[in-house]
């Protein structure tokens, strides 16, 4: 008896209960940290959602115009992140994963495994952009006092349209896979990141949202439009989407849209299955091909090894962690989508016309400095968790080699932490000396910015290497180590530092700005407080760093015991 | 029972399997011998449906396995070298999710499922998590899914790797058992003492071609060794360090 296709997908259910019921230590700290950051995300969406309706509202045609835009625009931006989200987590559930090993070589029809697959890639691929896509729609919805059939249509609409993507996505890595050499669908993630990260930065330089800010360029609003609106074409299922929800908000049908939306969707599982039947098992066969993968020798990192002065072990402990990293692709490529939001940031910063604000620019600009400090924070803090952290755990079943041979765990932990520290200073403080140099930021505050992300730098590295030989697991995948109970417990760490820093760096510096701008002197008390706050600072970032690496070497030390 | 006819395997301009051709009666133990990297895992991945041939056929049991996939691996069990077994389930669970791919429903399944349980010695560990298992037991457990479902032809690839000797004799019990039942065995190993020991045929394959087979007594017999032991037979046929060279390099 031959059982329907969810069947397949029962291991993965019982897993989750079974992880549910045999909870490890941090699972729960784990589950309320992400659960209470995605309620706030959820609850600030649904506030801005239903804030930005309700003003539309007000100018009654004009703003049933913008609100029928806005969704045809939200459902186009989360087109292109399911279809890429769909190309990658294809490769993943139909090619790459673990468990095809046991599938592939079971009686199990091509179509059942093809629509398990499907389902499994749709709800990996489209989960995120349904979580958000949730609390917008419905602030719309309460905001425009929709009835009730505008939740049930949403849920229509919703279904099809995130299918439609995906099985465009999942296509592609068909195609892709089985026309690209061998064990080339790690270089096709990385192609796909490339034209991701591509697509947001010129989507939005396309669009040249600052504009609106410029009053002299008032009636090139229109032209702005007339640009939002431009890719939106009825060809598209955004639009569908959008015009059966905008229809749903006045309480009509719009039927043929809905129509459009489904049957396109059963249209692409149907051709898509059938290429599935025809194409899938080559392409398997052909990324299983690993030992044919081609391999770079990376001569200019032994070469760059080689003209620092460092001892013999903590050369080749250089030489294997540089090349393991840049040989996986996947590793790396993980940074792409990071580089393409601070390429973005940066824009912003280029791109805001401040001056048109007249006496506030100077305040928001050097408000902004520390802003930028703290974000510069966050992205050490999201890198080092995501690669740095795991650095010890990284060595995985080969950390006998390390254990075993004549290299104290001093020398290893601290090759680890000057790894990760220095691509990291570099790139933090370009991102800084860029950003602030881009809002023409006080000299002053453009010192003490380069200066204490140096600092935050080390605290945050040294936090990471540390927590990291502390909480190691040993084998597991980098992403689940950022997220275990060591790595939440960095991250929590890490935010209350770059907190405590910014405070311990904002006040004194906003003191002397201020009375820079008001022309007050400032006591000789206050000047000794403002320099026991850029001291105390100093010392925190010190300790944290000194502190956390004494700590994970000890832990590393024990180990041995 | 598991016949393969002119079995091809590039990987680019490298051949992996060359023009394998042999045949596995029911009932017969049928062992695979090589070096590393002569084609013995790739070969069995083939017959197991994970890896498409470049050229040739393999019928299990009467069906091909290119056009009645399906039917072909409804009588096969396959024990890979490196087996997939989700960490995150109970011994139970998978087992009972195994004989589910296979067609053996709800009624019949728990009773077969400790059937299994019981022959490898798991039961007192049915409810228990999978990523708590030792490497020979979840090797144990890996056997019991590629019998639950009674095949009529089993490809193993190195069975004996990992396993305690009492785990090692359960394993040779159960695959002599089975072949006086008419399975057909066709197993992959290094260990030469378990294929003299247990195989009843043995070819010996390097750098993808068959270079010899037959019964252990006739393998010997082609190359031109009296002696009693495999391995000087394996490496006279497959070649290897002389004790000058290692002398040489020691």
């Amino acid at each position: 008896m031959t059982q329907p296709f969810p069947f397949l997908l029962l291991p993965h259910l019982w897993s989750s209960r079974n992880r549910a019921r045999r909870r490890q230590k941090g699972d729960l700290l784990r589950a309320g940290m992400f659960g209470g950051v995605g309620m706030a995300v959820c609850g600030a969406l649904f506030a801005g959602a239903y804030w930005l309706t309700t003003k539309l509202a007000v100018y009654e045609e004009f703003g049933d115009y913008l609100l029928r835009l806005g969704l045809s625009w939200l459902f186009l931006t989360f087109l292109a992140f399911l279809a890429f989200s769909g190309v990658v987590t294809a490769l993943s559930t139909f090619f790459l994963s673990d468990d095809l090993r046991l599938l592939m070589g079971a009686p199990v029809s091509a179509g059942r495994l093809f629509m398990a697959r499907f389902t499994r890639t749709v709800g990996q691929a489209s989960w995120m952009v349904i979580i958000f896509m949730a609390p917008i729609l419905l602030a719309v919805g309460i905001a425009s006092c929709a009835p009730i059939v505008f939740y049930f249509t949403a849920v229509l609409a919703v279904v099809p349209f995130v299918v439609i993507p995906v099985a465009i996505g999942a296509a592609m890595t068909l195609l892709l896979v089985n026309v690209l050499p061998a064990r080339r669908a790690r270089d096709l993630l990385m192609l796909a990141s490339l034209m991701f990260a591509a697509a947001i930065v010129l989507t939005l330089r396309f669009i040249q949202p600052e504009r609106l800010m410029r009053v002299e360029n008032l009636p090139d609003i229109t032209d702005f439009f007339a640009t939002l609106q431009s890719p939106i074409t009825p060809l598209l299922p955004s639009f569908w989407a959008g015009e059966v929800l905008f229809a749903g908000l006045q309480g009509a049908g719009d039927l043929l849209h809905g129509a459009a939306l489904w049957t396109t969707a059963l249209a692409f599982t149907v051709v898509l299955a059938a290429a599935d039947r025809r194409w899938h098992f080559a392409g398997y066969s052909r990324s299983q091909e690993a030992p044919k993968a081609r391999v770079t020798s990376l001569r200019l990192v032994d070469w760059l090894a080689h003209a620092l002065p460092l001892s013999t072990v903590r050369r080749q402990l250089l030489v294997k962690d540089v090349k393991v990293f840049l040989r996986d692709v996947s590793q790396w490529l993980q940074l792409l989508p990071l580089f393409a939001l601070v390429l973005l940031y940066l824009y912003n910063f280029s791109a805001l016309d401040l001056e048109r604000i007249p006496y506030m620019s100077g305040v928001i600009k050097n408000v902004y400095a520390l802003v930028n400090l703290g974000m510069a924070g966050f992205v050490v803090a999201t890198v080092a968790v995501r690669f740095v952290f795991p650095a010890v755990s990284a060595e995985g079943a080969a950390f006998w080699l390390v254990r075993t041979s004549p290299i104290s765990m001093r020398d290893f932990l601290w090759s680890k932490f000057w790894t990760g520290l220095v691509p990291m200073v570099l790139f933090v403080e370009a991102l800084t000396i860029a950003a602030n140099e881009f809002m023409g930021v006080d000299p002053f505050l453009k010192v003490v910015a380069s200066v204490a992300v140096v600092f935050m730098t080390f605290a945050m590295v040294g936090l990471a290497v540390g927590l990291g030989a502390r909480y190691p697991r040993f084998g597991a995948d980098p992403n689940e180590v950022a997220g275990s109970y060591g790595g939440v417990a960095f991250m929590i760490l890490a935010v209350l530092y770059i907190i405590v820093m910014i405070v311990l760096l904002g006040w004194p510096s906003a003191m002397w700005l201020f009375s820079r701008v008001r022309n007050i002197r400032l006591s000789a008390l206050r000047e000794a407080m403002m320099a026991a706050s850029f001291l105390l600072a100093i010392v925190l970032s010190i300790g944290t760093w000194l502190v956390a690496m004494r700590s994970g070497v000890r832990a590393l030390d024990e180990m041995n015991r | 029972m598991i016949a393969l006819e002119r079995l091809v395997k590039r990987y680019g301009a490298f051949t992996a399997v060359d023009d394998v051709s042999l045949d596995v009666k029911p009932g017969e133990i049928h062992g695979f011998l090589g070096p590393n990297g002569a084609g013995k895992t790739t070969t069995l991945r083939m017959i197991a449906g994970l890896l498409q041939p470049t050229s040739g056929r393999i019928v299990v049991n009467g069906h091909d396995l290119a056009t009645e996939p399906e039917a072909a691996k409804v009588s096969l069990g396959f024990i890979p070298d490196r087996p997939f077994i989700y960490e995150k389930l109970t011994a139970g669970e998978f087992l009972r999710f195994h004989g589910g791919l296979y067609g053996i429903d709800g009624t019949g399944i728990t009773g077969r499922v400790h059937e299994m349980l019981d022959l490898f010695e798991l039961r007192r560990w049915e409810n228990e998590l999978i990523e708590s298992f030792s490497h020979g037991m979840k090797q144990r457990l890996v056997m019991s899914a590629a019998f639950l479902h009674r095949p009529r032809a089993i490809a193993v690839d190195e069975p004996m790797v990992g396993l305690d000797p009492r785990g090692a004799r359960l394993i040779k019990d159960v695959f002599r058992r089975m072949s006086e039942h008419g399975v057909a065995i066709f197993m992959s190993t290094h260990t030469l003492e378990v294929a003299q020991e247990m195989c009843h045929r043995i070819s010996i394959i390097q750098k993808g071609k068959i270079i010899a087979a037959g019964t252990v007594d006739e393998v010997r017999r082609m190359a031109g060794d009296g002696g009693d032991q495999l391995t000087a037979v394996f490496l006279k046929l497959t070649g290897g360090s002389s004790l000058q060279e290692i002398d040489e390099f020691v």
